[in-house]
């Protein structure tokens, strides 16, 4: 194994081919990323540890939809309704059964999965803008059950939920909730990546690229379409999960079409079809409304400020960059933030010899 | 090491040395969500007071106030994660709120954290301080306050109101009562309070209609409240969609008493709805409204130039019930601080409890008296209800041009003191 | 089961109805000549009702004089959106294309509620006579005339396809842009007038709104109804978009009235129009007068 990847292909055997992490600078990089990261909640202040919970938990949610949309080439503008899903069983299960948080967790990431395969049969038969509308349709009628079942949900006040606790330690602080984040992160992340080497993966991948193909080669369409929807609402159920016990509070509201759009965003502006991708693009949707607040902040009182009024108003300009940033993304770099990323890389790889 | 830097904080934190530090207060609004039509001049009301108070009496036992302002949107979920940001970085020692539904889902936080939360909510499930009521649903609330009558409480005068007025105009047998809002804590705070007073007082009650907190197209609304043949509906959202449904309504030619929520109508619907908001019943929460005359008026037109200088801008009926939430908070504090003492937000919890028919100095004739014990977060039992009038075409010319000629005003009908009754805490 | 509250909701049903078959008419028109789903719809609407709001209260212009500016207005709307934001798409997967509309949406509703504040702002009377009674229900004025004015339109784009050249040109273009192309069709000049003309159709119907409820954010959600309506009329139908949108608003009423009448849920006028889409979808995707879609290997 060599320390950068060489000039010319060396890879002899299949095995080989499909190492996710193929040279010791990359798995030295890891190394060091994830001791950094594991360092963090001693130095940074809550404020930013919060923002990397949510960047985890979004992304988790957004590699779900990545694999579904990316991978397997489906539309899903419902992907909020999924999360919101998964919120509320987690909080429903440890209200109503009294079950360890911890327990709760993954137990929620399923019963999400079958509400996505319940969904996905009907979308297994639909293509493209048909499939689109349809999952829209989905998400306002997932809102609305969630609006109206107060059993369940309690109803449009929302619920109450607790943080976990270990033992008799609870988790229910950003520094110690961080961890068991990324050890979610870090687990869904490398399932990930493993379930495209797998004979599935490769079949989600047939499906995307030329579906006839796929089908001739005997490949069921139905159900790896459905199978894709599983397991994006599996993702999407542990995220939401997650979100679930750091905010300790589940409400309807915040599982809107807005959100569902949001999570497109991620995806897109990540890159499409990119495991990377999908954290990049959640860090980029949690930090884009920071930095319109900071830049607000910045000019706030001066002569703009008071030309576009954009103290009282600067919930619409984030909601403007929001916008702003998927056109922007689609138009200059449609294959978002990895492609960017890899060749930068390339880039110093070929240095100087690159152009 | 960790420990250490831990010790060494508490002790700076617990330093009266650091008195000239500012007093964090939180502050959420909705400035651009779905109630956001109100919850623009009534955050403004709040900030500009509060503005006012560390110009013109230099904050509060010499500290000026430190006011983290946040526009959540009318989501719960942002308003919670906000409140745990503010616990977490700023400390602070009182919050200024805003909506039902996040309100009612931080009562469990501020209780553990101990930290005042005077909303714009004015749910009776708020006024339960020691949790005793017995009510469903209703924790202890000890840490909760707002200045008005709850919903619950303003309904019920309506309602009181509403009775009497149908003898007097000589109705025959049971009038028609009619509870329309969105599904969504705040319209439904009241809902089953208001029906079962209803009831007692000898009203029909028909099923409720349910309309979005959005502005939109409510005419099968109003057609179904026609075939019902209500006589008196109550209308529990916000102004911006109670204009869309009076308008309809009126397009539908539906002959009915509307009463509105304390959020339901001001100035500026009038102008928006026009001549469709004409008769609308409402109570306000101050004992005047911006036009008339009060000795503490002197102090609202001070307070409104702050983000006024010119003083032409009309200020609703939310603004000065704005004020004067801000006002509590701030003589709450002022009781704290007596004496040398730590503002705390236990202290300033007691502070609450202080005074008994309470007006801020400085506010007299406008903010209402209010009174609170530590078990009894009924602030008033006192509605009084004023009636929109529109005589003609409000499109043309500001509110302020509109009621300096006489097209709209603001008529007093009658003030209803309510029994303050055990058993109705908290509901 | 009264007759009468049934019959007039089914009457509100038809008159909304046809608001909304405008809405899906232009709807449709970009789909069929650009094969691209605008999501941004219902925010086309609202820049249309608010800019004639505009020109009538900030400039004091009579409804006339104010309509027509608006119209030239969403005519340039219409061809700078796609020049920016579309021309730069053509080819990319449909997802893509998708999320841009998307985020024109969100960026065009922020706009506007940033430039025009969140208060429901009413529009100057522009009729002598608010109501009109008709088979006994109470109408706005403003409703009849946007029954009108889509009836024009309908006829007006009946005529257009048929007989006029740049209407052929579209039609062309959405059967086959290659051949379009090879015969000397502009084809992005096809687009971006497709484009200005479902701004306009669409700005009409957003002012009708607008006289009727006022002018607020709440116009963008007939681009979310529209979904429903051209889905069960066919995706690429004219005349299937507008017979979708009256169907969706009778349902949406009959809902309403089997909701206040027995049910008592108080959501059905919202959620109906939903589940009719999705059991649509399962049942008959290419709606009643849409194409099928041929795969061909």
């Amino acid at each position: 194994m060599t320390v950068m990847t060489p000039a010319g292909d060396f890879r002899t055997s299949y095995r080989a081919d499909t190492t996710i992490f193929p040279t010791l600078g990359s798995r030295a990089a890891l190394w060091a990323g994830l001791a950094v990261l594991c360092f963090a909640p001693l130095v940074l202040d809550r404020y930013f540890l919060s923002l990397l919970i949510n960047v985890g938990t979004l992304g988790i949610a957004a590699l779900g939809l990545n694999i579904l949309v990316g991978f397997t080439g489906q539309i899903s503008i419902g992907h909020a309704a999924f999360f919101g899903f998964g919120a509320f069983s987690s909080a429903w299960l440890h209200d109503t059964f009294g079950l360890p948080v911890l327990l709760c967790i993954p137990i929620a990431g399923v019963m999400t999965a079958l509400i996505g395969l319940v969904f996905g049969a009907p979308a297994a038969r639909l293509k493209g803008l048909y499939l689109a509308i349809a999952t829209l349709a989905a998400q306002f009628i997932l809102e609305d059950f969630f609006a109206r079942a107060r059993w369940f949900t309690g109803g449009v006040a929302g619920r109450l939920t607790e943080s976990p606790a270990i033992g008799g330690f609870a988790l229910d602080r950003e520094e110690t909730y961080f961890y068991l984040v990324l050890a979610f992160v870090i687990v869904m992340f490398v399932a990930a990546a493993n379930l495209m080497r797998t004979r599935d993966g490769r079949a989600l991948v047939a499906v995307r690229d030329h579906y006839l193909s796929a089908e001739i080669m005997g490949i069921n369409l139905a159900y790896y379409r459905t199978l894709s929807f599983g397991i994006a609402s599996f993702y999407a159920g542990i995220g939401g999960a997650l979100y679930a016990h750091h905010l300790q509070f589940v409400s309807v509201e915040a599982f809107n079409i807005l959100f569902s759009i949001q999570f497109l965003g991620m995806v897109i502006i990540g890159g499409l079809g990119s495991i990377m991708g999908s954290l990049m693009g959640a860090a980029f949707m949690v930090a884009l409304p920071e930095v319109v607040q900071s830049a607000a902040d910045a000019v706030a009182g001066g002569a703009i400020d008071r030309a576009l009024k954009i103290g009282g108003n600067i919930s619409f300009l984030r909601e403007m960059a929001i916008g702003a940033a998927i056109i922007l993304f689609l138009i200059f770099e449609p294959d978002g933030l990895a492609r960017r990323w890899k060749l930068i890389k390339a880039y110093w790889k070929l240095y100087p010899y690159s152009h | 090491m960790k420990a250490a830097l831990a010790v060494a904080a508490t002790l700076a934190l617990a330093t009266p040395a650091l008195a000239q530090q500012r007093i964090p207060v939180g502050h959420l609004m909705d400035n651009s969500g779905a109630t956001s039509d109100v919850g623009v001049p009534y955050g403004q009301g709040v900030a500009d007071t509060l503005a006012w108070v560390n110009q013109t009496r230099q904050g509060v036992a010499g500290r000026q106030l430190n006011v983290l302002g946040f526009d959540y949107g009318y989501q719960a979920p942002r308003a919670v994660s906000q409140y745990q940001s503010w616990t977490g970085r700023e400390r602070v020692v009182a919050i200024q709120g805003w909506g039902t539904a996040d309100t009612e889902a931080l009562v469990r936080f501020v209780n553990r954290d101990r930290i005042p939360f005077i909303s714009g909510s004015y749910s009776a499930a708020l006024t339960d301080a020691g949790g005793k009521s017995g009510r469903a649903g209703v924790e202890a609330s000890p840490y909760n306050f707002f200045f008005g009558p709850s919903y619950s409480d303003a309904l019920r005068g309506m309602l009181r109101w509403a009775a009497d007025d149908w003898k007097a105009k000589g109705g025959q047998g049971r009038p028609k009562y009619v509870h329309m809002g969105g599904n969504h804590p705040y319209p439904n705070s009241p809902k089953e309070a208001g029906e079962a007073m209803a009831r007692d007082l000898g009203f029909e009650v028909l099923p409720a209609i349910q309309f979005a907190l959005t502005p939109g197209d409510y005419t099968s609304q109003c057609l179904t409240l026609k075939q019902q043949g209500a006589n008196y509906a109550y209308l529990g959202n916000t102004a911006g969609s109670n204009i869309s449904v009076l308008r309809a309504c009126q397009t539908a030619g539906v002959q009915v008493q509307f009463m509105g929520n304390v959020w339901g109508m001001d100035e500026n619907a009038m102008k928006a709805a026009g001549a469709a908001a004409n008769g609308v019943v409402f109570p306000v929460r101050t004992q005047v409204v911006t036009g008339q005359d009060a000795p503490g008026m002197e102090t609202i037109r001070a307070i409104s130039r702050i983000s006024d200088p010119a003083g032409t801008a009309y200020r609703p009926v939310h603004y000065l019930a704005g004020a004067c939430a801000a006002m509590l908070m701030v003589e709450a504090m002022d009781t704290a601080a007596a004496n040398g003492g730590q503002i705390t937000g236990e202290r300033i919890q007691r502070g609450f409890y202080e005074r008994t028919n309470w007006v801020p100095k400085g506010f007299e004739g406008v903010c209402t008296p209010s009174t609170f014990t530590n078990e009894d977060h009924r602030g008033t039992m006192r509605v009084a209800i004023y009636r929109a009038v529109v005589g003609g075409d409000t499109s043309q010319g500001s509110v302020a041009d509109l009621i300096r000629a006489g097209t709209m005003r603001l008529e007093p009908v009658t003030t209803v003191e309510l029994e303050r009754k055990r058993e109705l805490l908290g509901w | 089961m009264d007759g009468t509250l049934l019959f007039q909701l089914a009457l509100n049903g038809l008159i909304v109805g046809a608001l909304y078959g405008v809405v899906a008419m232009s709807f449709v028109l970009i789909y069929k000549a650009s094969q691209v789903v605008n999501f941004a719809q219902g925010e086309f609407l609202l820049v249309g009702a608010w800019m004639c709001w505009w020109f009538l209260t900030e400039w004091q212009l009579p409804f006339v004089i104010g309509f027509l500016f608006t119209l030239v207005f969403m005519t340039l709307f219409g061809i700078i959106l796609q020049v920016v934001v579309l021309r730069p798409l053509i080819g990319e997967p449909v997802i893509s294309v998708i999320m841009a509309t998307i985020g024109m949406g969100i960026f065009f509703q922020a706009l506007m509620k940033w430039i025009f504040g969140v208060f429901a702002k009413p529009f100057p009377p522009v009729f002598t006579a608010e109501r009109v009674s008709v088979l006994g229900l109470e109408v706005q004025t403003a409703y009849l005339l946007s029954l009108g004015i889509s009836l024009a339109i309908m006829a007006g784009f009946g005529w257009f396809f048929r007989y006029s050249r740049h209407g052929l040109a579209m039609r062309a273009t959405a059967f086959d842009q290659q051949v379009a192309q090879s015969l000397g069709i502009s084809v992005p000049r096809v687009f971006a007038m497709s484009w200005a003309i479902s701004a306009v159709v669409s700005a009409v119907a957003g002012v009708t709104v607008g006289m009727v409820n006022g002018v607020s954010s709440a116009l963008s959600f007939y681009g979310i109804k529209v979904f429903p309506a051209v889905i069960l009329g066919g995706l690429d139908s004219i005349l299937g978009a507008v017979l979708g949108g009256l169907i969706v608003g009778v349902l949406e009423n009959l809902a309403q009235y089997v909701d206040s009448q027995w049910l008592n849920w108080g959501n059905m006028y919202q959620v109906a129009p939903f589940y009719a889409l999705l059991l649509i979808l399962l049942i008959k995707p290419y709606g009643l007068f849409g194409t099928k879609n041929i795969e061909r290997i």
